[in-house]
């Protein structure tokens, strides 16, 4: 196992090999309907009766305000992503790896020029972010772990996404190029993730009550839900001018395909936490 | 239209399902969110079931402190 130096100079220098211009990416002057920018098994409502009763067409237009959505909950991740980032910059404890947060701003930057590029050239929006952070207390290390772990289960899942739709030949080109240059980056950030989450959580937890181990596992898998959750848009329902979008999105969460799509995707991730002990059982999704 | 009455109705029940607490537990003046009866990360859904319910959109940045309070702080500040 390399230490987080050495994956910190590893990660470095393919960062610096890997640099790329976002401004080098060809945008289509428009979107074109008769192509999927998700691919169908990916869309919220696949497998339930809500999308078998939609037309081939309407399909394909909620395959477009899924991809607009998906690339808005980025926007909205990595914007509190670069936040946390930046204030981690040059902290005391963040010496060994602060060389590597700088490549870590400048590719987040980048992701949002292209997922800010295609929903405001082809939606014409960004669907708005809707979560609340509300102030609280943390133990020694907590938040940091907390905010280092939250990255890691975003990424997880969002990378799922990227890797299976940058190879999904159905799917508009520039949706597979979008999803294929930021898994390129997340890759990195993965490993990155995985090693800092464990490290923090190694060094602080012989110092936290039960009930602070009790609290931040609970908050994992209520995390886990809630990021799932932005997944499933009303706002995206109504664009695409279903009846009752707040009927679907609470039906559809609950439909057994979904939940079960939901725990494949997530197992990776679910199976990281649970073997260095972040979560003792599988959370219900 | 729903009046007072039934949107509070439609609230404490939405908060009742989403923390598996039984009726009694839940009063219009219960600082859910103080008291942990519905956390952080549920806000989201609340905003949701709150857009439904008034049939408004929420701008959550334009959120002040203490607004999601209680029940009969939801009603004031997202359904008069």
């Amino acid at each position: 196992m390399r230490t987080l130096e050495q994956t910190v100079q590893r990660l470095c220098d393919a960062s610096r090999k890997d640099f790329t211009n976002p401004y080098d990416l060809t945008w289509p002057d428009a979107y074109d309907q008769e192509q999927w920018y998700t691919s169908p098994e990916l869309i919220s409502l696949y497998g339930t009766a809500f999308y078998t009763e939609l037309s081939d067409a309407e399909k394909k237009r909620l395959s477009f305000l899924e991809a607009v959505n998906f690339f808005s909950l980025n926007i909205h991740g990595e914007k509190a992503l670069i936040e946390g980032l930046a204030r981690r910059l040059y902290e005391k404890n963040s010496g060994i790896y602060s060389d590597y947060l700088h490549h870590f701003l400048d590719e987040e930057n980048k992701h949002m020029i292209y997922f800010g590029g295609f929903c405001m050239r082809y939606g014409g929006k960004v669907y708005p972010d809707k979560r609340i952070v509300l102030p609280r207390d943390y133990a020694d290390g907590e938040e940091d772990f907390l905010f280092f772990a939250k990255v890691l289960i975003f990424e997880e899942i969002v990378d799922v996404f990227n890797v299976r739709m940058s190879q999904d030949e159905r799917l508009a080109a520039i949706a597979r190029e979008i999803n294929r240059l930021h898994h390129r980056d997340e890759a990195r950030h993965l490993v990155f993730g995985r090693q800092i989450v464990n490290e923090i959580f190694q060094e602080y937890t012989p110092g936290w009550s039960a009930e602070v181990l009790e609290g931040v596992r609970e908050y994992l898998e209520q995390y886990l839900v809630a990021t799932w959750r932005e997944y499933y848009n009303p706002d995206v329902y109504r664009d695409l001018r279903m009846n009752k979008p707040y009927e679907v999105y609470e039906s559809a969460f609950d439909n057994d395909a979904c939940r079960k799509r939901r725990r494949e995707i997530s197992d990776g991730c679910i199976r990281y936490l649970i073997n260095n002990g972040m979560l003792e059982k599988e959370p219900s999704l | 239209m729903k009046n007072a009455n039934e949107v509070k109705t439609e609230l404490r029940g939405w908060i009742v399902r989403k923390a598996k607490i039984l009726e009694e537990q839940l009063t219009d003046q219960t600082p859910f969110v103080e008291q942990r009866i519905i956390s952080s990360l549920q806000l989201l859904e609340l905003i949701l079931f709150m857009e439904d319910l008034s049939g408004k959109s929420i701008d959550v940045k334009s959120l002040k402190k203490g607004m999601l309070r209680d029940v009969d702080t939801l009603y004031r500040n997202f359904f008069l």
